[in-house]
């Protein structure tokens, strides 16, 4: 049982990984400026582009050490400081990075991972991009935020969420993709089902294991592998003893009584419960003990 | 003299006869029936009393600006209503349903929880229902949640989904809960032949204490993570049983299921009620839910028993069909009606304890699938 126990701990355990979710891919480049004439100045002063990242998550992430850069020959372009604490992005938060390189129109823009190597994010830099209008990416639903680049340039929005006021609710959203409720209807009976199917194999195994039932089947494939064993042995004897002396008819009994004593059909079945049973008699009969006219 | 008679015509002004309409006699007089089903038949009579009541509290006809509607922002009646309107309540009441349910049978036969999945059909067929008839995705959700028979959910979800409709969905809800063997019993009959109701199960085996406190805390765990957003009444129905199952938190667990409960039904019930003011409720989008909440029992009701004989077909210890209906979450309401219909058939048939695993089921079902259009539509 104890076994079993840990197996489900373990598989319980093995479920919860996934769910960590809240990492580095839930990061986005949500708009870049670059070309700053009469912006938001940096913290020397001066009028710099800037690339601002949106953590898509419920979670906060910690991007030092991720990369930026317009080249995907040179991931490592430009590494974002570590050990600052401005780089500890909170849910659904905002901020601005500096590159110490300078964006160009027509290049791409991407935002790659610790490791050097995978590609978190990416955004195209429009060739015609004037100055003082950035590219960004806008969340249509403000819940899913699933953001897609605007066509157009527009006017910068440094360390404000890019949702433009575009909400749409889960109803909207519903009505828009299932308008018959058909996919709604499939997938919410396939969770309800598959809820209440993991609650009955859980409980049929721990129900199997606190009613003993695991210990008792054991015991049985136990017993039988000790009496299939003592039936092989049985029978060798048999047919050594019945191959050497006896006639026909001696041995068919033999092999009979043998054969009802091993399968157990010798024996009848006992219920364990003892029983009284009362025989009706003259000295039991409650009528008979009874005075015919009571005094 | 003239004065004295202006007065009186303009106290006359604010009295209830001055302002009623055939709206709120026709209210009150639903009102009065609700009361009369719940004395008279004891049919709910703890939700149908005070949601009657309720409901000619709320359609007094008033003089509106004397800031004692229930629609009114800052009246009693208005920051009772909150509890209702924001979802406070129906979690409440999971945690004294949780504190009261016993959920042995359920452990000790996990084979007749699908069941409880099976029957909430009811729910998402009322949905399918409600988006043909012309609702929208979030209204559709609501009333199909009626298909659930559990008030504190269809108040729960509606709240959030629609409030607009909340007085039309609870007030069907529970009717519906109240009408259970009236509604359910035909269609057991239907669905079943006379073989299948006299199939006789097995008494459920005794369940040890462990595994009766292991239930609440999985049981939560795993649900919880499938459909977090079902977050509030799964984690107090699952709360609620553990304070009555682990021994050692009986006056908690005696609050939740005794005072704490009785409470907020008389609060809920008399609010959702008096929500159902003429104006507002006698409209032809109420008519519809009402439709709509019958035909969403009707077809969870034949779920359950349905899904029961498909069970049958693929295995050797049989199931009674009868406990089908069970699959709802009018709890003990539909067990009941398993139970009476079973012993119609067969006198000497007890199906309660066997009607109470999927019944039971039904309850973690519809929060679940709660969660589920919550999430979605939300």
């Amino acid at each position: 049982m104890k076994k079993r126990l840990l197996i489900l701990a373990f598989t319980l355990l093995a479920g919860l990984f996934p769910l960590r979710g809240q990492n580095l891919s839930d990061l986005r480049i949500t708009e870049v400026l670059v070309e700053n004439v009469s912006g938001i100045v940096d913290e020397k002063g001066e009028h710099s582009p800037w690339v601002e990242l949106t953590n898509n998550s419920q979670g906060t992430v910690n991007f030092a050490g991720c990369y930026l850069t317009d080249n995907p020959a040179e991931p490592k372009k430009y590494m974002i400081p570590k050990g600052v604490l401005a780089n500890r992005l909170g849910a659904r938060q905002v901020t601005l990075l500096r590159p110490d390189f300078p964006i160009l129109r027509g290049t791409t823009l991407y935002l790659i991972s610790t490791d050097g190597k995978t590609v978190i994010d990416s955004i195209e830099i429009p060739a015609d991009l004037p100055a003082d209008m950035s590219v960004r990416k806008v969340a249509r639903d403000n819940k899913k935020m699933d953001f897609k680049t605007d066509s157009l340039p527009a006017d910068p929005t440094p360390g404000a969420m890019n949702t433009e006021g575009i909400i749409e609710s889960g109803s909207e959203r519903m009505a828009r993709t299932d308008p018959y409720g058909l996919i709604l209807t499939i997938t919410s009976v396939s969770v309800v089902f598959g809820a209440l199917f993991i609650l009955l194999i859980i409980f049929t195994i721990s129900g199997n294991s606190f009613s003993g039932k695991y210990r008792m089947r054991r015991r049985k494939a136990k017993a039988a592998k000790v009496a299939g064993s003592a039936d092989a042995e049985t029978a060798a004897a048999i047919a050594m003893a019945l191959s050497m002396e006896g006639g026909e008819d001696e041995a068919a009994a033999i092999a009979m009584a043998l054969d009802l004593y091993l399968s157990g059909s010798a024996h009848d079945s006992e219920s364990y419960i003892l029983t009284i049973a009362g025989r009706p008699s003259a000295w039991s009969n409650k009528e008979l003990m009874k005075r015919k006219y009571p005094r | 003299m003239g004065e004295i008679f202006d007065s009186l015509q303009q106290f006359w002004q604010f009295t209830g006869f001055a302002n009623c309409g055939w709206g709120n006699l026709a209210m009150i007089l639903i009102g009065i029936a609700f009361i009369t089903m719940g004395i008279v038949k004891e049919w709910e009579p703890l939700l149908l009393v005070p949601i009657g009541f309720g409901m000619i509290i709320g359609n007094i006809p008033m003089f509106p600006g004397l800031n004692i509607g229930i629609y009114e922002d800052g009246s009693v009646l208005n920051t009772l209503y909150q509890g209702v309107k924001q979802g406070w309540y129906p979690p409440l009441i999971f945690l004294g349903i949780g504190a009261m349910t016993d959920f042995s049978a359920l452990i000790s036969q996990p084979r007749l929880i699908l069941i409880g999945a099976a029957a909430q059909m009811g729910i998402f067929g009322a949905y399918l229902l409600a988006l043909a008839f012309g609702f929208t995705p979030n209204e559709a959700g609501a009333i199909g949640i009626i298909g659930g028979a559990d008030g504190p959910t269809a108040i729960f979800l509606s709240s959030k989904l629609a409030p607009d409709l909340m007085g039309a969905i609870a007030v069907s809800a529970y009717s519906y809960m109240a009408l259970v063997p009236v509604i359910q019993r035909p269609i057991m009959l239907l669905l079943t032949t006379k073989k299948e109701r006299l199939i006789e199960m097995p008494k459920p085996r005794q369940v040890s204490q462990k595994e009766k406190i292991i239930f609440p805390i999985v049981g939560f765990l795993m649900t919880a993570f499938i459909v977090p957003s079902g977050l509030p009444l799964l984690g107090m129905l699952f709360f609620g049983n553990l304070l009555k199952e682990s021994g050692v938190t009986k006056r908690l667990a005696n609050t939740a299921s005794g005072p704490m409960i009785d409470v907020v039904t008389t609060l809920i019930g008399v609010t959702v009620g008096a929500s159902t003011q003429a104006d507002k409720f006698l409209t032809g989008k109420s008519l519809l839910i009402f439709g709509l909440g019958l035909l969403s029992f009707v077809i969870a009701t034949a779920s359950g028993v349905l899904f029961v004989k498909l069970i049958n077909l693929f295995t050797k210890n049989k199931i009674n069909p009868l406990i089908g209906n069970a699959g709802v979450s009018a709890v003990p309401d539909s067990a009941r009606v398993s139970e009476v219909v079973g012993r119609e058939s067969n006198p000497s048939n007890h199906l309660l304890m066997n009607a109470m695993a999927p019944n039971v089921a039904g309850v973690i079902g519809s929060a679940v699938a709660a969660g589920i259009l919550l999430g979605f539509l939300g």
